[in-house]
């Protein structure tokens, strides 16, 4: 009994100075600060992320975006369908810089698709234009970033040599009323614009992602929209029915049935915005369901949901129809892509 | 056509055997015939088979959606592609169905997307094919895609003079603007000296002139020049090396795992059609858990500031830790942090600055990869592959150790995959990860790690209960570790992780200790009832109260918290020797802990600061321990476990007050059996000194 004797022990010496690492003001500290009392430096853990899920919201308010950015940017901002992704806050990006990264990302897509080219030849022009363009007018807050939109043009193959660059691919980054605490918690040399939408070539989406990632050290991630998501972006979307005249509203479900099983679901839009109004909504439609097909749709998921305003798939893709309730939109999405933060 | 299937078998068995079938040896055959019969009828049978009548057969303007035989059939002969390949008649089904556009665009592309051969593809399915190509209305993606798998497949073709005979056909798709250094590379395939001609010549150096020196036309031309040097009078660059770009193609990497299947007597064929095809299997998707190349920042205008000290060094050109110390002044960072997790000397510099924000994007990283590996996979069962997984964690775990602290992104990646855990999956390395959490305030660590933890905890084995145990008890070790390191003179304030500061009073500290604690003295009494007092357990648990009882010597806590009893009686009442003496050192350790409190409460005349319960609950403990090892006074009233004394009696046991001291406890029943021996030894040591010596080696 003697094996634990020989450890060093010590007494408790309530006036000896113990010398402690200094260190600098952490982040943590910082971050948490910006978190508040209530949700300490644990507040993203779970049980508490989804108590940060709201449970109602303001009905799509009208925000005349139409009067404050730029047409040309809102039109290929409305007409597209966007697939989604989450990006972790871009360190060491300037707003003023935009002009040097379109430089550099027109470099890299040119050595990116050099790659696996076995034939050198001379002067080979890089066939990709690359610009970077501030979205001006589309914050909501104080704390939200400016959005930046990245176009790239090519050159057709067969085009003639007077033929103007065509865009082949475009991607954005936003953030519209992000979480203020969140945003406010971040070093200064952070930049937060976590929900990104592109749409051109997987390959180029690849290639950008990868330059976003070397140069600003953040990480892209799918971007799903859940369930729940889907549900609100309906509720959002057809309560804008007395403004816009929706006709129609279509729900798609996956059923786990062998062979899967697809259900649509099209109705005229109707009148509500709370959680509950949705779920009872949703309850009416299961049980009606099961009562006449004998399906039980909350076996299933949802995957998608269109109407007038919009579209949105659980994969992740996006299109925004109508300018007038964007900014809706892309509130719920920022919120839905800072949830998905990992820290 | 389904008739003509043949997959497997030799060609009509039958059919020779009747021909020179003789009367002698008409009943054996017959029985062979029986069998063969029932062979084919089962091959008829065979779901594969009937799928491709079904292909065959069906009638153009079949709708898609919504019919349930073409998704079965579809998913059957996708299964076989991916698993087994497609025999050359299943080839020519499929690509000839695909092709036509019997059903549709999209099932087009979907089924040539699953053209996997087994052997060969039939140069006839491919011919047809062609000609589909301009027939069909194929999108021109779809076209693409085509004209991709001809290339990936090219040298499993059984011949190629039917394609060759077909090169001006397929030389008019040049000029599809899409198709163009698809049809190139292909045509360069099938080009010999007679398909050199001077009107494709021709078109070929017009397209270059409209299109600029595009490497697909150069390597065409340059072998026209190697046939026809007379025919091409363009100079083509000497460095020029003949090839194509490698088009990511999606079959490889499935081609290669088919031929690997099947064996060496398939593999012969697969080649690469051009000798600059790298065989590239498609990169996999998912690739979080790489880490990135250390490189330092690419952008220098991104630094505008003007930097006082002049010359940066990036991280990346120092190799050792000498270097490390002459340049720590005027270091810099790599771009992307996560390579710093391969690199010691970059870790031994990140422990020394401290630098807010690079710490802040290892975190996003680190969490990042942690999330999209284990969280967010989803079905797509990325958690399964454990071969990148277990690696990735053992050097995230050799990283905090190095740090001797935790990740905070790991510490909020555990509280959510607590809920999803199975409690199997890389347990060692989970359990790693959770014993370096900081403390967690006691007001979120039940709803955190202790409901999560419990629930596992309870469903798992033996061997899991006894990895929590251990994992627990190195968790408070370190938390004990950190408040007497971090301890502030005033003992009020305590940082308990250089990296987190999270400013916490003692007593908020001493609350998460007793609630941790308290949660190990729960879980160990019920998992020791569970498990029937299982000694390996109990060693686990006792090694967490050896932690516990000397707080406050070893680490400075002025908290004292004695187990319950659901650990201390079947400690006590081990049937192995260690357990108890293990439990006499703990309470012998208490004791010594108390009396260390209790003169230096006299020192500082300072308020006793720990429980007088406690105090009660430990003596309360040595009376039961004393009573019953040494007075042989088991059972008596006030000692806490009473049992009637009539059905004390019932028991018959004699004595049965004595049942437990030092002489009677079954823990210590081989000393006494040993003892015993020895005394025999003694007396007999006169008699005869040979036969005892024997008989103790004997027992």
């Amino acid at each position: 009994m003697e094996r634990h004797q020989n450890r060093e022990t010590r007494t408790p010496r309530n006036n000896v100075v113990v010398h402690r690492r200094r260190k600098s003001k952490s982040y943590r500290l910082s971050y948490r600060s910006g978190l508040g009392a209530a949700d300490s430096r644990l507040g993203w853990s779970p049980a508490l992320t989804a108590r940060r899920l709201n449970t109602s919201r303001k009905a799509a308010g009208i925000s005349n975006i139409a009067e404050r950015v730029d047409p040309g940017q809102l039109a290929l901002l409305v007409k597209t369908e966007w697939q989604l992704s989450y990006v972790t806050p871009l360190h060491q990006f300037r707003h003023t810089q935009l002009k040097s990264y379109a430089r550099q990302l027109s470099a890299f897509i040119a050595a990116g698709k050099q790659q696996g080219l076995a034939v050198e030849v001379e002067g080979l022009q890089t066939t990709f234009r690359v610009s970077f363009s501030l979205v001006q007018g589309m914050t909501q807050s104080d704390e939200d970033a400016e959005s930046v939109l990245v176009q790239i043009h090519s050159k057709r193959l067969f085009a003639r040599q007077d033929e103007p660059q065509k865009p082949v691919w475009s991607g954005w980054l936003t953030c519209i009323n992000g979480n203020p605490d969140y945003l406010r918690a971040l070093p200064k040399d952070f930049v937060c614009l976590p929900l990104f939408g592109c749409s051109g070539a997987d390959g180029l989406s690849a290639l950008v992602k990868s330059w976003f990632q070397q140069s600003f050290d953040c990480c892209f991630g799918l971007l799903e929209i859940s369930h729940t998501s889907l549900q609100w972006l309906m509720a959002l979307w057809t309560n804008c029915h007395a403004e816009s005249g929706i006709q129609h509203l279509k729900m798609i479900w996956t059923l786990p049935a062998a062979p899967p099983l697809q259900v649509t679901y099209t109705e005229a839009g109707e009148n509500y915005i709370d959680i509950e109004e949705v779920t009872s909504f949703m309850q009416g439609l299961k049980s009606h369901f099961y009562r006449h097909f004998r399906l039980d749709l909350s076996a299933g998921s949802l995957n998608q949901v269109s109407t007038a305003l919009g579209s949105a798939k659980y994969s992740g893709r996006m299109k925004i129809s109508n300018s007038r309730y964007m900014i809706t939109t892309l509130t719920l999405l920022t919120e839905c892509a800072l949830l998905k933060m990992p820290i | 056509m389904a008739a003509t299937l043949s997959l497997t078998g030799p060609p009509d068995l039958d059919l020779s055997s009747a021909s020179d079938l003789s009367v002698s040896s008409r009943s054996s055959n017959r029985s062979l015939r029986v069998a063969e019969k029932e062979r084919k009828k089962k091959k008829a049978e065979d779901p594969f088979v009937l799928a491709l009548k079904y292909f065959s057969d069906v009638e153009a303007g079949t709708p898609v959606n919504g019919n349930d035989e073409v998704e079965r059939n579809m998913v059957l002969v996708e299964k076989l592609a991916y698993s087994k390949g497609l025999s050359p008649e299943a080839i020519s089904i499929m690509l000839e169905f695909a092709m036509s556009l019997r059903m549709g665009t999209s099932l087009c592309a979907r089924v040539l997307k699953c053209l996997i051969p087994a052997t060969l593809v039939p140069q006839e399915a491919v011919v047809r094919a062609v000609v589909w190509l301009s027939v069909g209305k194929i999108p021109v993606s779809t076209q693409i895609l085509f004209i991709k798998w001809v290339l990936t497949v090219f040298d499993m073709i059984d011949a190629k003079d039917q394609l060759r005979a077909v090169y001006g056909f397929i030389f008019n798709f040049v000029t599809e603007e899409n198709l163009c250094p698809f049809i190139c590379h292909l045509l360069y395939l099938l080009t010999r000296k007679e398909s050199v001609r001077v009107f494709r010549v021709r078109k070929l150096l017009e397209l270059q002139s409209r299109l600029g020196r595009q490497p697909f036309l150069l390597s065409l031309l340059s072998l026209y020049k190697v046939f026809c040097p007379e025919m091409v009078m363009l100079s083509i660059p000497s460095r020029i090396k003949s090839g194509f770009r490698n088009h990511n193609m999606p079959w490889k990497s499935a081609l290669i795992a088919v031929q690997k299947g099947a064996g060496p007597h398939v593999a012969a064929g697969i080649s690469p059609a051009s000798t600059t095809i790298k065989t590239n299997p498609r990169k996999r998707k998912r690739c979080h858990l790489e880490l990135p190349v250390m490189t330092s920042v690419v952008s220098k205008e991104a630094q505008t500031e003007p930097s006082s000290c002049g010359k940066v060094v990036p991280l990346v050109q120092l190799h050792s830790f000498a270097q490390l110390l002459e340049n720590m002044h005027r270091i810099e960072l790599p771009a992307q942090m996560g390579s710093l997790l391969g690199s010691s000397l970059a870790l031994q510099y990140l422990d020394c600055v401290q630098d807010e924000s690079a710490l802040l994007r290892l975190n996003f990283w680190l969490g990042y990869a942690l999330h999209e590996e284990f969280l967010f996979c989803g079905d797509r069962g990325a958690s399964q592959n454990s071969q990148e997984a277990l690696p990735f964690l053992d050097r995230l775990l050799s990283t905090q150790h190095f740090l001797q602290e935790g990740f905070s992104c790991s510490e909020a990646f555990l509280y959510k995959f607590l809920n999803v855990w199975d409690g199997s999956l890389l347990r060692p390395q989970i359990l790693g990860l959770l014993s370096n959490i900081p403390v967690v305030p006691s007001a979120q660590i039940r709803q955190l790690l202790f409901e999560p933890l419990m629930q596992l905890f309870f469903t798992s084995s033996l061997f899991f209960k006894c990895g929590l145990m251990e994992c627990l008890n190195n968790m408070l070790l370190k938390w004990l570790t950190w408040h007497s390191v971090y301890a502030l003179e005033d003992d009020l304030d305590i940082s308990l992780n250089s990296h987190t500061s999270i400013n916490m009073t003692l007593s908020g500290f001493k609350d998460s200790v007793m609630e941790l604690v308290d949660f190990v003295g729960r879980l160990a009494s019920l998992g020791l009832q569970l498990e029937g007092c299982h000694s390996l357990l109990l060693s686990f648990v006792l090694d967490f109260y050896e932690t516990v009882c000397d707080m406050f010597m070893k680490y400075g806590l002025p908290l004292v918290v004695m187990p319950p009893p659901g650990v201390f009686y079947p400690a006590l009442f081990a049937t192995d020797p260690v357990s108890v003496d293990r439990l006499a050192y703990i309470m012998h350790r208490y004791k010594v802990n108390f009396t260390s409190a209790k003169s230096q409460e006299e020192l500082t005349k300072q308020a006793f600061h720990i429980s007088r319960q406690m105090v009660r609950e430990f003596n309360h403990y040595i009376i039961v321990m004393v009573n019953c090892l040494w007075n042989s006074k088991m059972f008596q009233l006030d000692m806490g476990l009473s049992l009637g004394e009539d059905l004390l009696l019932k028991s018959k046991v004699p004595q049965y007050w004595a049942s437990f001291d030092l002489v009677h406890h079954p823990a210590f029943m081989s000393y006494a059996v040993d003892f015993h021996h020895r005394q025999n030894e003694n007396k007999m040591v006169p008699a005869s000194k040979r036969y005892t010596s024997n008989q103790c080696a004997t027992s």
